[in-house]
């Protein structure tokens, strides 16, 4: 053991003069590779913008004609008001920059209908209301875009949005039954919205 | 956000100084002890060696296949969201990854039987790291653009693939020579796992298509799953406002490094076969094992299918109830189909294992070797090991498992020794980061004192922000031959 340590500090004391030659070399060799970067701006990084647009379907309602004949003419058939806590959702809401919502009113019935659909904030205020009044079948689907953001509504309706009130009146007598099918009612939306995930 | 975009930062910056898994320098450099680590059955000429603690073996190595950090950062003058989009999303594909692994020798050392010196034991401890994340195409699409406007585009969830891990080792191992071509070796290991996490095994998918009533109709399809351990205290210390994180962040990671209750078992393989005097071959097999984790456990999974299409009311069944909560509904419905579980379960992982081979012809002058030589270790102290040669040159392959299945890199090296005192090796490779990976390593022998130093992809330090792939180890040994 005692000779074993001896060998070692005998070592490196009698190799330092070698030891300085090759360490020479190894610098020279390393000293080739070293590195060099072209000028980079991680500042860039604040201009990064991440915004996806998503879209989705909204809310669906469909009634058909027999339950609309149970009420009278120009009486409201249907009324609805449904949580939506989607829209006012912290990771939403904080985020939501514009948007779209289309709406599709589709009437197969043999009756002029009015359609309301109320955007509600959470003590039931009113924030918006779009109205679609529809002829009598045989007519077109009815298709309207509400835009909200820079270009259209405030984006605040939709950000307070908690609820959705649906409401149908029939403007058209309660005998008359359509010979297209599907004899009904449909109410189709969907939204679509532009996010800011990294601002 | 500030901090995701830190994040980004830091990761292409990693990524543009570090890469790589493979040990190809140092791979069958026989005068280096640690090359016993990347072949247990290299030819060891060592009486005995003893690594200085800490500094015998420090290897660092990452890459990134897709884009580099001067990809995104280079000062340009081009957005740098045009960048993202044409680099990164249209640029890179599911198969590129960013990677790294580091390994670092704690304790480390070996001595010959002295009954049988055809028998060399080597033992020690280090920690490594080791991780790999893919490029998660789909996902970042739908991140960075959405689902708008992309009737039937289906986003792929086995995008997201990625593991790594934290771990000690602790080994032992043998290498024997059987006879004068012949030389093998084995190792085996306690892993004892500080920290790992793994999601590889994803599937699913999320497509927005035209309603069966409504407009629009979104599907999810999801098998998901992420499986973490020794994760959950350390974010509980992070969480926790009131504590001196850094000093208990040091305390627990001391702990686990010890002892963390995860534990798992491995073995390395090796031989180096002579075809000629001069013409060897050699293999090795690296960890193969797992690790079972059952302390601080995490498995967190979404697996279902659900198709959504807003809130539906349809008349006159939903007048039944009027007065239920048709959102609400529809999200119960969904956490029904597609259920978020987060549970303690105990699960086992597969080490990356590693294939190395070679194929060495030695030529020019035969060098002395330090101890004596031509003895049959039969009949003398010491072992019939042939001659060393001024020169060497052949092929290295290296394979190593990964999750999206086995990654290789072929190798063309020449060696040159100085005597005994010096020698270099220079390396050139081929793998899925880089087509110009040249790289020099080389081992000085001072007395006792033994040490090295290797870097790969020198060519790419020209403009380090804009490489794939950079790797280095270096290392400090005592190393005796025995008496001459």
């Amino acid at each position: 053991m005692v000779y074993k340590t001896k060998y070692i500090v005998y070592g490196i004391l009698s190799s330092m003069k070698n030891f300085r030659k090759y360490f020479a070399v190894v610098i020279l060799l390393f000293g080739l590779i070293s590195s060099c970067t072209e000028d980079l701006d991680f500042d860039q990084a604040d201009d990064i913008a991440i915004t996806p647009t998503i879209e989705g379907g909204l809310v669906y309602v469909e009634a058909p004609e027999f339950l609309i004949n149970q009420v009278a003419s120009g009486t409201n058939f249907y009324s609805q008001e449904f949580n939506f806590d989607a829209f006012n959702a912290n990771f939403f809401a904080e985020r939501v920059l514009d948007g779209i919502i289309t709406y599709e009113v589709e009437n197969t019935t043999s009756k002029s209908l009015t359609i309301d659909v109320e955007l509600l904030d959470e003590a039931g205020n009113v924030l918006d209301t779009e109205a679609f009044t529809v002829d009598p079948a045989p007519t077109a689907v009815l298709v309207r875009q509400i835009t909200y953001g820079p270009s259209g509504r405030s984006i605040d309706i939709i950000k307070n949005t908690s609820g959705i009130r649906v409401s149908a009146t029939n403007l058209g007598d309660n005998m008359s039954t359509s010979s297209i099918e599907p004899q009904k009612i449909i109410l189709r939306s969907s939204a679509k919205f532009r996010m800011e995930l990294v601002k | 956000m500030r901090n995701l975009k830190i994040l980004l930062v830091a990761l292409t910056g990693v990524c543009a100084i570090v890469n790589g898994q493979n040990k190809q320098l140092l791979y069958d450099f026989s005068e280096i002890p640690q090359s016993l680590m990347v072949n247990p059955g290299v030819e060891s000429s060592f009486e005995w060696y003893a690594g200085i603690p800490l500094l015998s073996g420090i290897s660092f190595q990452a890459g990134s296949s897709g884009i580099t950090a001067f990809d995104l950062f280079a000062n340009d003058g081009l957005d740098i969201n045009d960048k993202i989009r044409d680099r990164a999303l249209n640029g890179m594909t599911p198969r590129d990854d960013l990677s790294g692994t580091y390994q670092v020798e704690i304790l480390s050392g070996g001595y010959r039987s002295k009954y049988h010196p055809e028998n060399f034991y080597s033992f020690g401890i280090y920690n490594e790291g080791d991780a790999i994340g893919y490029w998660f195409k789909d996902l970042a699409i739908l991140a960075v653009d959405g689902n708008a406007d992309m009737l039937g585009r289906r986003f792929d969830l086995s995008h997201l693939k990625t593991r790594g891990e934290l771990l000690t080792v602790y080994h032992f191992g043998i290498n024997k020579q059987v006879n004068r071509n012949l030389t093998i070796g084995a190792r085996a290991k306690l892993y004892n796992s500080i920290l790992n996490f793994s999601s590889t095994g994803n599937d699913g998918f999320f497509v927005t298509t035209e309603g069966q009533n409504n407009i629009l109709a979104n599907t999810l399809n999801a098998d998901l799953e992420l499986r973490t351990s020794g994760l959950n205290e350390i974010r509980d210390i992070l969480r926790d406002d009131t504590a001196d994180r850094a000093a208990e962040l040091s305390s627990l990671l001391t702990k686990r490094a010890i002892f963390s209750g995860n534990f798992g078992f491995g073995v390395d393989l090796g031989f180096t076969y002579k075809l000629s005097e001069q013409t060897v071959l050699t293999g090795s097999l690296l960890d193969v094992g797992f690790v079972y984790h059952s302390s601080d456990t995490r498995v967190v999974s979404l697996k279902g299918n659900a198709t959504v299409e807003g809130v539906e009311v349809i008349l006159p069944d939903a007048l039944l109830d009027p007065g239920q909560d048709f959102y609400q509904n529809l999200i119960d419905d969904i956490e029904n189909l597609i259920p978020f579980e987060n549970v303690e379960k105990s699960y086992i992982t597969f080490r990356p294992t590693k294939l190395n081979a070679s194929i060495r012809h030695d030529f020019g002058e035969p060098v002395l070797r330090r101890q004596d030589c031509d003895c049959n270790y039969k009949t003398g102290s010491s072992r019939d090991l042939g001659y060393k040669y001024t020169n060497s040159a052949g092929a290295h392959l290296y394979v190593i498992n990964r999750p999206r299945g086995p990654q290789a890199a072929l190798t063309a090296f020449y060696q040159r020794r100085f005597g005994n005192i010096m020698s270099l090796k220079a390396a050139y490779t081929v793998d899925k980061y880089s087509f110009t990976n040249v790289g020099l390593g080389i081992s000085i022998q001072a007395g006792p004192v033994n040490m090295y130093a290797m870097a790969d992809n020198l060519l790419a330090y020209r403009n380090i922000a804009d490489s794939h792939y950079a790797s280095f180890q270096l290392g400090l040994n005592i190393i005796s031959f025995g008496k001459k």
